[in-house]
């Protein structure tokens, strides 16, 4: 299975949200990283048939995914953002309903949705009604209608946002296990979400790609470089005006900054080993002082 | 599919609640319509509702049978003595007047209708009946066709050539005498029913409003339209499933409404002309013939109003917009024509089709190619079909829609 993106673009009036993307998707999980707003979620809903480009097309084997209707999205799985339910439907109802509607025979969909629903852990909830689940729940509500029909190609917008830290770790754990042998992409802003499960990762900003590879790659493509120093408090916001920092740690008599620079900021600055943490503030990150962002 | 849809439209409160509104509507009107049969007992005291009905009916099957000159000689025979007595001749005695009306109830309709024969058209003169003879009584059907050709020829309103011929021909063909039997059930049961049948239609409107906006308001459009069936079955059976709840609510709460005036205040009658109660109509139809016309009306104005509803639902992806449309399409026009007088042209609107009990009585009429028709002959077949338009239409909006 091949998707690819082919001078993919949305405008919204005239403003691009997605701006010319060529891409190819094959097995594997892809990490869609981007700040607020850079089209992730608009370039996932062009993927899922929601929305039509305004030039350039999808192609699933080679074949345009809107003409492809039903047997496209036959094989897809998605995880909306930001998605509601049906509020008087019970979870086994909801997915018994998207089972039907994702064309799983009754009988089927029935074990099919017991046994998604013990998967996602929700066999105590299976019978309470979809209003009275709590946020987290509802994500492995989620989860589980997009996994239904076990999908070749599983689209999954933000699916750890809004979730405890325990819940992050579990949920990043289910999905790693269902990622195996199919095509996920997965957008998020949260690095460690995908920093050790995808196999590419794909930096995006206003609509365009900026860089994409793997983990290291990405880190090997920084051309600056990380330091750590110590300084006092009085100092920082000094160095927050002319630095990228990617991290801040308080501590007796003063703040450990983590910056990002091509030369030395400080006298007794000492050279870091980047992360996936700093390309993401390398590539996205703006100087406190800065409107227009950097780069 | 179909149940999932039915499921969704009918767990959600508020069309809960509308469903209790209808029962309850139901059973006030029903109760209305009950207590349109007046009864006189002998001793001159009115009653309406059920027992009125019972007691009125006996009196008039008295007199079952086809109303043939016999028979209008026989009645004026029969009113001339009871109200020919002393009691009832001193005119201030109202409760011996009503005591006589009791014992010509059986009769009451043939002196209806003699009264409106011999009074001046559009107008009703409720002492006619004493200023003419057996004779002349018994010529009440042709009386019909004369008063029509009178009154066409007097030019008070203008009619083109072909309405005029029109007017006459159904006057002179309609079949006569008239049969008679109580026939009260059925005629209350019409008065009403057009009220009924509008705010039936408004709340099945209400009903199926969020079929397809509620995909969008409930943000559950995502994954709907990211399945397989999203963009084709699963449309499908939305448009079924507002098929059946129009189709389903219509004749069930009508059938019920049906029975329970018909069981309360007597089912005979259908086979009766609907002139007895309609006597300028140009139809040939009974009571029952009738009473199927308006329902069938009904049914196409709210299947049309209903179609419309969902397509703006899909269409502007907004429930509130939608419950609007028939208001919109079955009272804002009504109620206009309160205010300024409408054009022609406003009868051949779709509010037309809840009010064929009107069109019954006093038609509008047009002339289509040469052949005159009555505007309700003609909106019914047209708006059907506009309603089977509108479908397929729906159908492809929603394929269509985008999530944004
Ligand atoms: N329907 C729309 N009409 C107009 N502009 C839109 C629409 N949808 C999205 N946009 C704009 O397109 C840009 C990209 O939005 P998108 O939701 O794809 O970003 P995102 O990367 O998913 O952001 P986030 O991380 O906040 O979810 C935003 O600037 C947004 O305002
Ligand atoms: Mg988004």
């Amino acid at each position: 299975m091949e998707l690819k993106f082919d001078n993919l673009t949305k405008e919204f009036g005239n403003f691009t949200a997605v701006d010319h993307l060529n891409l190819t998707m094959t097995k594997g999980v892809y990490g869609l990283l981007g700040v607020n707003g850079a089209g992730k979620t608009t370039l996932m809903r062009m993927l899922c048939t929601l929305l039509k480009p305004t030039e350039g097309r999808i192609t699933c084997d080679g074949k345009d995914i809107f003409e492809m209707d039903g047997e496209y999205r036959k094989v897809l799985g998605y995880l909306p953002q930001d998605f509601g339910f049906y509020p008087e439907f019970t979870v086994k109802d909801y997915l018994l309903y998207i089972s039907t509607l994702k064309g799983i025979p009754p009988a089927a969909a029935r074990k099919r949705v017991k046994d998604m629903i013990l998967k996602v852990g929700l066999s105590k909830a299976a019978n309470k009604k979809m209003k009275k689940l709590s946020g987290g729940m509802k994500r492995r509500v989620g989860i589980a209608q997009a996994m239904l029909n076990n999908p070749k190609i599983l689209v999954l917008d933000e699916p750890t946002a809004g979730l405890d830290p325990n819940e992050r770790i579990r949920f990043r754990n289910l999905i790693s296990e269902l990622s195996e042998e199919r095509l996920v992409l997965l957008s998020t802003h949260i690095v460690s979400d995908i920093e050790y499960i995808a196999n590419e990762i794909w930096l995006m900003k206003d609509g365009k790609l900026m860089h994409k590879g793997r983990a290291e790659e990405l880190i090997h493509s920084m051309e600056e470089n990380v330091w750590e120093c110590f300084v006092e408090k009085d100092l920082v916001s000094s160095f927050v005006k002319r630095y990228k920092i990617s991290n801040m740690k308080s501590e007796m008599g003063g703040v450990t900054l983590r910056i990002i620079s091509q030369e030395k900021p400080f006298e007794n600055a000492v050279q870091a080993e980047p992360t996936l943490e700093d390309v993401f503030l390398y590539y996205f990150g703006e100087k406190a002082g800065d409107g227009n962002g950097a780069v | 599919m179909v149940r999932f849809e039915l499921k969704k439209v009918f767990s959600r409160f508020k069309n809960k609640m509308a469903v209790v509104i209808l029962c309850v509507l139901m059973i006030v009107v029903s109760l209305l319509t009950m207590n349109r049969v007046y009864y006189t007992d002998e001793n001159g005291n009115h009653t309406s509702g059920m027992q009125a009905a019972k007691s009125l009916r006996e009196e008039k099957n008295q007199w079952r049978g086809y109303v043939t000159d016999k028979v209008l000689k026989k009645v004026l025979k029969e009113r001339e003595e009871i109200y020919q007595t002393k009691e009832v001749l001193s005119e201030e005695n109202t409760k011996e007047q009503d005591k006589a009306y009791a014992k010509t109830q059986g009769i009451s309709s043939i002196v209806e209708m003699i009264n409106t024969a011999f009074s001046p058209w559009r107008d009703y003169d409720g002492f006619a009946i004493d200023r003419i003879s057996p004779e002349e009584a018994a010529r009440v059907y042709e009386r019909r066709i004369s008063n029509l050709k009178e009154w066409l020829d007097s030019g008070e309103e203008y009619f083109p050539e072909g309405q005029k011929e029109f007017l006459i021909r159904q006057y002179e063909t309609l079949e006569t005498p008239f049969y008679y039997e109580y026939y009260e059930g059925w005629s209350a049961l019409l008065q009403n029913i057009s009220t009924f049948l509008l705010m039936l239609a408004l709340i099945i409107g209400f009903l199926v409003s969020g079929i397809f906006s509620d995909e969008f308001v409930t943000k559950a459009d995502s994954i709907f339209f990211s399945t397989k069936a999203g963009r084709n079955r699963a449309i499908v059976s939305k448009i079924k499933a507002g098929f059946f709840i129009v189709t389903g609510f219509y004749v069930v709460f009508v059938m019920l409404y049906t029975f329970i005036v018909l069981f309360a205040l007597g089912m005979e009658g259908a086979g009766c002309p609907i002139q007895w109660d309609m006597w300028r109509s140009v139809y040939h139809v009974t009571f029952f013939e009738g009473y199927l016309f308006i329902v069938a009306g009904g049914y196409v104005g709210t299947l049309f109003a209903s179609a419309l509803a969902m397509i703006v639902s899909a269409a502007v992806h907004s429930t509130a917009a939608a419950v609007i449309m028939p208001f919109m399409v079955l009272c804002a026009f009504p109620f206009l024509s309160r205010i300024i007088t409408l054009p022609g042209m406003c009868s051949f609107f779709p509010d037309q089709l809840l009010d064929i009990y009107n069109s019954l009585k006093e038609s509008v009429l047009v002339e289509i190619g040469g052949k005159v028709m009555d505007t309700a002959g003609v909106i019914l077949p047209v708006y059907l079909f506009a309603s089977g338009v509108l479908f397929p239409v729906l159908y492809l909006i929603y394929k269509r829609a985008e999530v944004k």
